[in-house]
Parts: structure tokens; sequence; C-alpha cells
């Protein structure tokens, strides 16, 4: 399947990608604007995720009510989140009502209300969020480590703190979030049944005069590293570990994509064969590779029932170590199938085709072409992927424990 | 798009709908029975004996089966529900014929001991996986009090007691009769080779033999109780109620599925502006769910414990207004334009069509087409939407709340 992607970086910085799509009906639309928790100001922590819901109670001359209504009868199906750079924007319709869609996403990116009154509302919300967490500790437990492992603030939680939620105000929030959000920085794609021409002119139109800001910088701090035990009353021990790894940009990008696909990539993976078929120790565990633009790592959950709790960690870390003393040839055909064919059949959906293009932007300024990332992936050899885990050996563990015990630290102990 | 159709001397049923631009091929076997067909004596095997299908047979080990499917880069799982168990998997097209042939393996399982004592370990954790998670705990005493009695009120994972006792032979006895060819439709979306397919087919499950098609037990009357699970560490008050709602051969469910819209769905819908749009809760929606025989509408709410009586009594009133004057024109059509759109979306992947085919001919032995699925869609009308919630009583409701309260 040929891919044409079609890339325009307007004259504010703007840029937008597309990618044609003739056998489908549909047009998804994601935006991504550089506003996201990162940039949250320090005891203003949570403030994209309260904009990320303030930003559609109203918009130019519709408010709440009417915007949703008129979003809804274009049969456009949207949805708002913060997370990491962004404040993202993401909407799916059939392609005759882009035009319609577009429109409204004008008035939705430069023309947001952003009242006094829908503010409480919104941060209240946040607060709820925030408070359902200690309900979901599989997720908790994951939320703590990425805080743990990446340099502050990067590895924020979106939703911010009970202090910093108490402390915010609506106009320190619509401050900070209208001073950043600016086209310098937002990547807009739109993959589907397109005409580029039209699409390119459309969005000069709604959005060429969207003027220009300089993006905000940050300052990261150190991580804080280091293990933790959340002690709490839970049916299972939930179990979070972070190790480094390498960004998109890095020569070992794809060898640590395929060393992640081994140990945890299919049912046949070394985690799912030696935890839960041979030992039947967890339901769930997996490694997954977690990156930003600056730094990434791999990110292995397990929960097991307290009495198993060690026994399970101490196999998990054994294998992260073991990867390391090498790969069998088969080990490694199957994992660069996966990924590849991963990627081939994402290509159905117009969604993931949109989202793949913005997080390709975001970590490479450029849009990779599924030739190139199946070449890529092809020509990893058995030596490329030891020689990352060389580099990258298991041993610089940050962790987290959700459970009724702690786990003992001395599995980490080499 | 086009659909064919074709039927094994054994019964076995194989249909496809196959679309010669799409990027994957899917396939599944439906087989008609979940944890409504379960005795009390095996609460869960449904359930367990998934699991146990991935454990091989004569010729492949678990781990052999695993790394075929793994090597073909093919994305598999399985499900069971309450009376559906599916085994699936997409592939690039090419590996067609290898895919089917793993998926054919798992239809013929041994059930070793060893197998089946280590993954009794797994099942036990996975109940314990659902424990931590209040929504789903809610969902599961909710079932349970709403079908009172039936077996439908099961949990699909069993009991810890249940999985503990299970044995291999009642799990195998259990396969016997609910695994016939006759209550076994294999399924194909995508870009498949229909002819290869039934051919492949033939050959490896043309053999089967077995009883007739089981039938589960009819549905009972719905139950209506309030039940308060009190758990004091637990942070939020979690609510779910079930009312009765037409099954998925009933043809209102198209009117269902639009009033569940217009109530509760994420955003825009009159729950979301009684309760979201304020913050009185953190989510509410409400879900039709159509059943073999029966379905129910479904709602859960999420909100602070001390405000739990005033939300339901908003919601409460919500359903009563609904009740007495329906939809809005405009709530209708921007409904409508919000499934169709969503149907239209989610039809772009070949897994998510076997899915919609797959469920066409396990409920209403019939194709429908996405074009007429949402053609049917658009035409129901706002009395339709109006009356289903007065015939299938959206009022009348079982509870289930769980959370740190001790009344409500």
């Amino acid at each position: 399947m040929p891919d044409l992607i079609h890339i325009e970086r307007f004259d504010n910085g703007l840029v937008l990608l597309g990618e044609p799509m003739d056998h489908v009906s549909s047009v998804s639309l994601t935006v991504r604007v550089p506003v996201g928790p990162i940039y949250d100001p320090s005891g203003m922590e949570g403030a994209a995720a309260v904009g990320a819901e303030w930003w559609l109670r109203g918009a130019g001359d519709r408010d709440t009510r009417q915007l949703n209504d008129a979003l809804d009868s274009l049969g456009c199906r949207h949805v708002e989140a913060a997370g990491a750079n962004f404040i993202t924007f993401s909407a799916g319709q059939v392609h005759q009502r882009l035009d319609d869609v577009l429109r409204l996403y004008h008035d939705i990116l430069l023309a947001p209300r952003l009242d006094d009154e829908a503010f409480d509302p919104c941060r209240n919300l946040i607060v709820q969020d925030l408070l359902s967490l200690d309900d979901h500790p599989a997720q908790k437990v994951n939320v703590l480590c990425r805080q743990r492992f990446f340099p502050h603030p990067l590895g924020r939680y979106h939703l911010g703190t009970a202090e910093s939620l108490e402390a915010m105000t609506a106009d320190a929030v619509r401050d900070h979030l209208l001073g950043h959000f600016c086209p310098d920085g937002t990547i807009i794609a739109v993959a589907g049944k397109i005409d580029w021409p039209q699409v390119r002119d459309r969005i000069e139109q709604h959005l060429g005069d969207w003027p220009a800001r300089p993006q905000a910088e940050i300052d990261t701090q150190p991580a804080t590293g280091g293990f933790e035990h959340v002690r709490k009353d839970t049916a299972q021990t939930h179990l979070a570990l972070a190790q480094p790894s390498v960004t998109m940009t890095d020569g070992h990008y794809y060898a640590a994509r395929v060393a992640v696909c081994v140990l945890s990539g299919g049912m046949s993976s070394r985690l799912m064969t030696e935890v839960r078929e041979k030992r039947g120790l967890v339901y769930r565990v997996s490694t997954a590779y977690g990156g930003l633009k600056s730094c990434a790592g791999w990110f292995t959950y397990a929960g097991a029932v307290p009495e198993k709790a060690r026994e399970t960690l101490e196999v998990v870390v054994g294998e992260l170590r073991r990867l390391g003393e090498g790969i069998e040839p088969d080990e490694l055909a199957r994992a660069k199938t996966q990924l590849k064919s991963a990627t081939l059949m994402s290509l159905d959906m117009t969604g993931s085709r949109a989202a793949r293009m913005v997080n390709d932007f975001h970590y490479l300024e450029r849009v990779r072409t599924i030739d190139e990332i199946t070449a890529a992936v092809d020509a990893i050899t058995i030596d490329d992927v030891l020689a990352y885990l060389q580099a990258y050996r298991a041993g610089d563990f940050v962790g987290v424990v959700i459970g009724p015990e702690p786990v003992p630290l001395a599995v980490f102990e080499a | 798009m086009a659909f064919r159709e074709a039927q094994l001397d054994n019964g076995l049923t194989v249909v496809a709908e196959v679309n010669a631009s799409a990027a994957s091929a899917a396939m599944g076997f439906f087989v008609r029975t979940g944890s409504r067909d379960e005795t009390p004596d095996v609460l869960g095997v449904s359930h367990f004996l998934e699991h146990m299908m991935f454990k091989g047979n004569d010729r492949y080990t678990a781990l052999d089966l695993n790394r075929a499917f793994d090597d073909l880069g093919a994305e598999y799982n399985a499900a069971t529900s309450h009376e559906k168990t599916v085994y699936y998997g997409a592939v690039l097209p090419e590996y067609q014929h290898p895919m089917l042939a793993m998926l054919c393996e798992l239809m013929a399982p041994s059930f070793r001991q060893e197998d089946f004592d280590v993954e009794k370990q797994v099942i036990l954790d996975e109940i314990a996986v659902y424990e931590d998670q209040p929504a789903w705990k809610t969902y599961k005493h909710l079932m349970e009090a709403y079908f009172h009695g039936h077996p439908l009120g099961n949990d699909v994972l069993g009991t810890t007691e249940s999985i503990t006792a299970m044995t291999r032979d009642a799990m195998e006895a259990y396969r016997r009769k609910h695994y016939a060819p006759a209550s076994i439709t294999v399924v194909g979306a995508g870009r498949v080779d229909f002819d290869a397919m039934v051919a492949q087919i033939g050959e490896t499950c043309g053999h089967w033999a077995g009883g007739a098609e089981t039938h589960p037990v009819p549905p009972s009357p719905d139950h209506q109780s309030t039940t308060i699970l009190t758990d004091a560490n637990i942070q939020r008050q979690h609510l779910g109620l079930m009312s009765p709602a037409p099954s998925e051969q009933d043809d209102e469910r198209y009117a269902a599925e639009l009033a569940s819209a217009i109530l509760g769905d994420v955003t825009n819908s009159r729950l979301y502006y009684a309760l979201i749009d304020p913050a009185l809760a953190d989510e509410a929606h409400v879900i039709y769910e159509g059943l073999d025989g029966v379905g129910a509408m479904f709602t859960y709410i999420s909100c602070d414990p001390d405000r739990a009586g005033e939300v339901l009594q908003i919601l409460r009133n919500q359903f009563a207004r609904f009740q007495a004057d329906g939809p809005t024109e405009a709530e209708l059509t921007a409904a409508k334009n919000k499934l169709a759109s969503g149907a239209t979306l989610a039809a772009e992947s070949s897994m998510r069509r076997l899915m919609g085919v797959g469920n066409d001919l396990f409920y209403r032995h019939h194709y429908t087409s996405l074009e007429q699925d949402v053609q049917d869609l658009m035409a129901v009308t706002g009395k339709q939407v109006h009356q289903v919630t007065r015939q299938w009583d959206l009022s009348a409701s079982t509870l289930v709340t769980l959370g740190p309260l001790e009344s409500l």
C-alpha cells in the first residue's frame, strides 16, 4: 500500500500533515497544541487537564450545549485530552462533514470561551478523577513509577495534586493556557478520504492568521528515582518497574523496540511464558516501551496475589536481566514480524494513521514511510539487539509497589 | 464488500464479509456458550475452558501454539461473555491460511492435567485482578442482583471456590456438550479469501461431530432491589443500575441504542448536562446491552460519596422525565449522526467488523451490511425511542452501590 504523506508548514509555524486514503469514507483529525501538563507552572499542576475539560465549554458564538449539538449533528466523534507535551483534540467523522467540522475547530482553537462559571466544575471533575485513581491501583502504580523515573516535570501526572488543583484560579489557568496556546509547535494531521489541496486551503483559511508566539520552554530537574511501597489493602500486589531506554532519534531505537518485543511482544514472549504460562504466577504481566522526546524507558507491570508477589518480581527481574545474555534467531524473527505486522495492520484506521503522523512529526520533525519502518526493523540483527542491551543493562531500576506488604528490595541486588 | 456464506455437512456454518481493500484479514470462531449455560457446580467453566483451549494438543504444546501465532504477527485472543465465546485473530492477508490452521488447532485441545493445574492459578489471579476494580465489581454484583437466581447473574470468571474445585473431567464434559458444530459459526472479515477459508475448514473441522445446538435457559423476569456494599477503602461511590431493555433479536434494539445515547453518552447527553457538566459526578453513562432473548439498560455513575443521594435523585428524575416526554427532534438527530459516524469509523477495522458480522449471525442468523445497519438506525422515530423506555420500564431498576457509604 503506497503512502503519500503531505506536509505543509505555514508562516505562523503551524504544521499540517495529510494522508489521503481512497478506500475509506471517513476522515480523522488530530490537533496537538504544545500546552500539555509538562508546561503547567509550578504550583498549578493539573492546569492542562482542567484546560482540556474547559476548552469545549463554549466557543465563538456557541455555548457548551450549542457547540456540542453542532459537533454531534455533524456526527463528529471527538475527544480532548492532556498528556505530556500536548493538549490533543481528536475528531472522527464521515468525509462529507470535514469542511463543517474544520469551521467549528477554528472557533474551538482560536475562540474558546473559557468562562469563569465553567471553571469550577471543570476543576472539580479533575479533582474527582484524581481521587478515582486511588480506586485503580493497577493504574496508580504506573503513574507513580513514571513520576519517579522521568526527570521533573516530564513524568508529571497530568491531573496534578489535590493542593495544586485547590490553589489554581480561573484567571491564572486561562492566562497560562492562552499565553502558550500557539501555532508554533502545533501539529495537525488529517487522514482519510481527503482532497489534499482543499484541506490545506481550508486550514490556511481558518488557522493561517493564528498569531505566532514563542513556544514555552521548560527546565528539567533530575528524576527522583528509587523505590517506593504504598501500603494498601488490595486483592493483588501491584508492581511497576522502569529502566532507561533510547528515544526515537537514537541509532539503537529499532533494536530497543525489537528487544522489548522479544520480552513481551506476544503470548509466546519471555515474560508471558516464564511468569504466566510456566508458573501460573499472574494473569497480567507486560513490558512496554514508553518514550518522550528527550528520554525514554521500558515500563514493566505485574499484578500478583500478595503471597506470590515476591516470586513474581524475582522471575520478572530475572527475565529482564537474562535478555542481555542472548536471544535466539527465531525470537528475533518473531519479534520483527510482530512489529511490522502491527504497523501494517493499523493502516486500515484513519484515526491511527492521523495519530501516527503526529507522533512521528513530534519526535522526528518528519513522517516515516511504512517502507522505511519495515526496512529498519528488517535490518536489525541479534548483534544490534545485544549491543543495545549491553549499553542499557537492566539494573538501574526505579520501582513502585502498591499492596498490603512491601516486597524485599534484595531482589534487585545482582 | 461482499457477503459469503456456506455450511458444512456437519452443521458448521462459515461466513465472511469480504473487503478487497482492507489491510488485514480477520477470522474467528463464535461458540454459543458462556456463563449463562453453567450449572452451579461448574461456575466459571466457560471462561476457564477458553484459557485451556490455548494449551495445545498432541501436535502442539501451548508454547508451540503461541509461537505459531506470534510468528505470523497475528493479533489474536479469545473472549468469554455470559453467552458467547469467541476465538479470533487478524493477520496480513498473506497469512490467512496458517492463521486459520492455528485457530483450528485451538479448537481441538487436549486439556493436559499439568496445564490445567497451572492455568487454574492464572484464573484465580484473574479473579483478584477484578477485585481491585470497583467499577467492575459493581457491575458483577449488579448482574447478580438483576438476574437474581438466573444463570445470567453468574460471574463469567466464576468464584474462587468454584474454580478451586473444578476438575479437568468436568471441563471436558462441558466442552463436549457445548462445542458441537451446530453451536459454532466461523466468521471472516476484511481481505479474506472465502473459498480457501471454506475449503480449509472443511478439511480440518469437517469431521467434527456432536449433538445439536444447545439453547440457554430462557431469561427470568428482572428483579428490583437495592444492594449497598460498604468498603471504607474505596474513595468514590460507585453506582450501578439495571433496568429492562429489548433483546438482540428485538427490532426495538436500535431505539434502545438511541435512548441510551441521548440519556447517557459520554458527551452532550442528558446525564452529561445533569451530572458531569456541573461536576456532580465524574462518570455517568447509560449503555444498552442486548443479549440473547433479553436485554438490559445499564447505568454507571461514579461520584463523591456525600453526593450519592443527590446524584441518584437527579438520575431518577432524568429517567422519569424521559419516560414522560421522550427525546427532542434535535437530540434524536444528533444521536443518530453520532452513532452512524461511530459505526462507519469502527467498520474500517477488520477486527471490529468481524465482531459486528459475528454478532449478526450469532443473534439473528442473518447478515446485515453496514449500510443497512445505518439505514435502520436512521429510520427510527422519536416516538419509538420514547416508547422503548416505557415498554421496557427504564425506572424499574435494580441498584447496587459500592463505596464508603453504609446507607443511601
